[in-house]
């Protein structure tokens, strides 16, 4: 058999940087490939060449099935059997499935090219079928589940269109997945390979490369590291190889030892979106979690402490009751918000770093009425510095020059550059790899070993393992439980959050 | 298939990065194009035009195009389009006529024809911020308006100012200093303060802000709201205040006036927006535009083209404007 996809001598450079050097991947039909890296380790550099998207430097070979394929074409990619299914998966909210699968291909017609509908519907139940799905095809895609969403991108791109499909690739498919539905997924992918198609997927989960790859390449620094079977490999090696370098346990009598101040941030009977009533206190020096499933009001603790949502109830920072609805008073006060999706709620994509730093405050820097761009920058350098962000010092950089990683700690940057009293934090590591996240971990604990209070709502229950002193379960809109010391562990956190756990229900969120 | 792959200048890793674009194409490229067309018209029509009295020509003509256009640069840097822009002018012209024929004074004339500037701003405001419109359509239904209250104020006619009655007004456009005509220097003027407001102060940053996320600029602590009404205001006192200008130097306002004022406006800032500082409409990009736009127009008047040539140019122009903008936005993410 010919293999699925090799990709010899791959090397790109921008500017100045080599986002891909040298890299020499090979992967067979039937192969469930993960390839895992850091954001900016060129796994997304990499992608884009087999996708059409950039073309890489001279001396670079790729043959999909034995077949030479062109660069910077991404109908070339097509024709030689390469599909792509991306993290937001691009399909259109208010269409159904069969609308959404006949984007790629067109309808099944008759002679009068009006659209044999019943046909289509068949042939894309049929589809969802084969990958294990049994769908309602008629509803619009927004009202799917996250899993049968991505059902629905996969079978799109495995639809037939001239040309054989020989290659699934996939960008972090489970990213926003909760635990069942990414079982669901994990099958449906053995499913395609099952067929003899090879998958490729980006993924910053560790679990899901475990549960789902055959194999594993690691990439860093542009360079390929390694290749080598799934089994017997370990998530503590996987990271090990990702970083490239051993993380250092973290104590957590840290956080234990932690002396908390005076109470600083009281919610009393507070509503709004899906929180229908939080009472909470956190102190100075005090890190506390919130978790909850989506839905369970966890996802909205954030917005209105900080003030970006319509509230009842009443806040108070120290004392001093907080209007509602106003980040610029919240921001006054001292309050931060690193706010959850940060393309839609923090980037300014197209702006320089500098300008995303000094965002909150640039006023800083007006002498004479004039803001001064080099006493800005010297700013913005020490915080790019603090933050390690890389490529380092580049203050007139864009932000879409950045990876996601990246990204992120400028954001924490602009917020951390205000020395907050209150941080609130919503998903602060979503879409950032392992060794971002442990930067970010720590930042989390000198904010508060400087006095803030700081609030962290996530998903990622090892982060809330990793960072809280203590985690407030969200369940139906309420404060439901507390998880303190000993008990904060990832499995009694879930349990928590869907409502079977150890965590004291009866006690409040004081 | 393949040859398009061996790209010369990537001969793999080791090779050292060539610096892109070392001439500044990229953000200079209006300036490039602007020195070929005076190049080209210096050796086509030598005695037309690279006479002084063809550049004081174009200077002064341009110089209420610049005004207009300067005014537009801030609701757009806010995300917003302001197509009320001529609708204010027009108002302006004919208010200011209205109240100087009915001997209310220079000072009700002209104070008045800004406070028109304003309510517009704010009635802009309130259809785009308050109503959540967009602001394109909201906008266009309120120019519409505008043009209603022009021919109220004019009865459909025009209204002439008679040379001698008004000459201390008319002054306000016709002195000139070092031989270049007041209106270039007002011109002139504005740029510079909207230039220190979009680079060189907090506010300026806000309307970058909003105009490129407004979630995020709010989540920022950024009054958006405030931002944009106020840019909405600064939008149409400008063009108000290029009403009066325009008054001056015409001695007569009619109720379509403003009409021809529009979509040069549009194309200079989004020709601009394409210049020194790609990406973001801003003040210099803005006057490079101009300067293209009516050195190209007037060169090929003087060599003998229609004068339907200045719309065939101002379109072509902001549609090409908006064809590179779009292609660098690609470029780039």
């Amino acid at each position: 058999m010919t293999t699925a996809l090799s990709v010899r001598h791959a090397t790109k450079i921008f500017g100045a940087q080599v986002a891909l050097n040298d890299v020499s991947i090979d992967v067979e039909p039937g192969e469930v490939r993960a390839l895992v890296g850091q954001n900016g380790c060129g796994k997304s550099t990499l992608i884009k060449i087999l996708a059409g998207f950039h073309a890489p430097e001279s001396g670079t070979e790729v043959t999909v099935g034995g077949e030479k394929l062109a660069f910077e074409d991404p109908a070339a990619s097509e024709a030689v059997g390469l599909r792509f299914v991306h993290q937001d998966l691009g399909l259109v909210g208010n269409l159904d499935a069969v609308d959404n699968m006949a984007m790629g291909s067109g309808y099944i017609t008759n002679p009068t090219k009006t659209i044999r509908w019943r046909k289509e519907r068949a042939a894309a139940g049929e589809a969802l079928a084969a990958l294990g799905y049994d769908i309602n095809v008629r509803v619009p895609v927004a009202s799917l589940q996250m899993s049968e969403r991505t059902a629905v991108a996969i079978a799109r791109a495995m639809t037939d269109r001239g040309s054989p499909v020989k290659m699934l690739i996939l960008d972090e498919p489970t990213a926003n997945l909760p635990d069942a539905e990414a079982q669901r997924l994990y099958a449906l992918v053995r499913r395609v390979a099952d067929t003899g198609v090879a998958v490729l997927f980006v993924s910053h989960h560790f679990d899901e490369v475990f549960e789902m790859a055959d194999s594993v390449t690691v990439l860093r620094d542009g360079n390929h590291i390694i290749t080598r079977p799934v089994e017997g490999l370990d998530e503590e090696q996987l990271i090990e190889l990702v970083v490239g370098r051993k993380l250092e346990a973290h104590n957590k009598d840290a956080a234990d030892a932690r002396e908390h101040g005076p109470e600083i941030l009281k919610l009393t009977n507070v509503a709004g979106g899906s929180v229908t009533g939080v009472d909470l206190t956190v102190h100075r020096g005090e890190v506390v979690g919130v978790a909850g499933i989506t839905g369970s009001g966890r996802e909205a603790v954030a917005g209105i402490i900080f003030g970006g949502m319509e509230r009842s109830g009443e806040i108070t920072i120290d004392g001093k009751v907080l209007p509602q609805n106003r980040p610029d008073i919240s921001i006054e006060r001292g309050v931060a918000l690193v706010p959850a999706e940060r393309h839609a709620n923090a980037s300014l994509i197209d702006q320089t770093l500098r300008e995303n730093i000094t965002l909150v405050d640039p006023g800083r820097h007006v002498t004479l009425g004039i803001l001064r761009r080099r006493p800005e920058r010297a700013d913005v350098r020490v915080w790019l510095d603090k933050l390690t962000v890389k490529p380092g010092g580049q203050t007139e950089y864009t932000m879409a020059q950045l990876s996601g990683g990246n990204q992120q700690k400028v954001i924490l940057a602009r917020w951390l550059r205000q020395e907050p009293e209150v941080l609130v934090m919503d998903e602060p590591t979503q879409g950032v790899d392992v060794g971002a996240k442990a930067d970010i971990h720590t930042l989390i604990d000198e904010a508060a070993a400087q006095g803030a209070a700081v609030v962290v709502c996530s998903t990622d229950h090892e982060e809330l393992v990793r960072v809280c002193d203590r985690v407030v379960i969200m369940r139906r809109g309420v404060s439901a439980a507390t998880l303190r010391g000993n008990d904060i562990t990832a499995d009694n956190i879930t349990a928590a959050t869907i409502g079977r756990g150890t965590g004291d229900s009866t006690e409040p969120a004081d | 298939m393949t040859d398009l792959q061996t790209a010369p200048a990537s001969d793999g890793a080791q090779k050292k990065p060539k610096r892109r674009f070392s001439l500044g194409l990229d953000k200079y490229s209006g300036i490039y194009v602007w020195a070929v067309l005076v190049v080209i018209f210096a050796l086509w029509i030598p005695d037309l035009f690279l006479s002084w009295d063809n550049v004081r020509t174009i200077l002064t003509f341009q110089a209420i195009s610049t005004i207009v256009a300067l005014g537009l640069i801030i609701p757009v840097a806010a995300g917003a389009f302001d197509l009320t822009i001529a609708g204010a002018l027009t108002v302006s012209v004919c208010f200011t006529a209205w109240a100087l024929l009915s001997h209310k004074g220079v000072v009700v004339a002209v104070g008045g024809a800004l406070l028109i500037g304003v309510i517009i701003g704010l009635a802009n405001a309130l259809v785009v911020v308050k109503f959540k419109v967009d602001s394109f359509i909201g906008t266009l239904g309120m120019s519409s308006v505008l043009g209603a209250i022009a021919y109220m104020i004019t009865d459909g006619g025009q209204l002439v100012l008679s040379e001698q009655g008004y000459y201390p007004f008319l002054d306000f456009a016709r002195t000139e200093w070092l031989g270049i005509s007041a209106p270039v220097y007002y011109a002139g003027l504005i740029a510079v303060v909207i230039w220190w407001v979009l680079e060189y102060t907090p506010g300026g940053r806000y309307l970058y802000a909003v105009g490129g996320n407004p979630v995020a600029a709010r989540l920022a602590g950024v009054k958006v709201a405030r931002i944009i009404t106020l840019s909405f205001i600064a939008s149409a006192v400008v063009a108000s205040f290029a009403g009066v200008v325009l008054l001056a130097s015409t001695a007569n306002a009619s109720p379509d006036i403003g009409l021809g004022y529009l979509l040069p406006a549009f194309s200079a800032v989004f020709l601009g927006a394409t210049q020194i500082r790609p990406g973001r409409v801003n003040v210099l990009g803005t006057i490079v535009a101009i300067l293209l736009l009516a050195t190209g127009v007037t060169g090929l008047q003087l060599a003998g083209a229609p004068t339907y040539i200045t719309q065939l140019f101002n379109g072509a122009a902001l549609i090409v404007a908006m064809a590179l903008a779009s292609r660098t936005a690609r470029r780039r993410s």
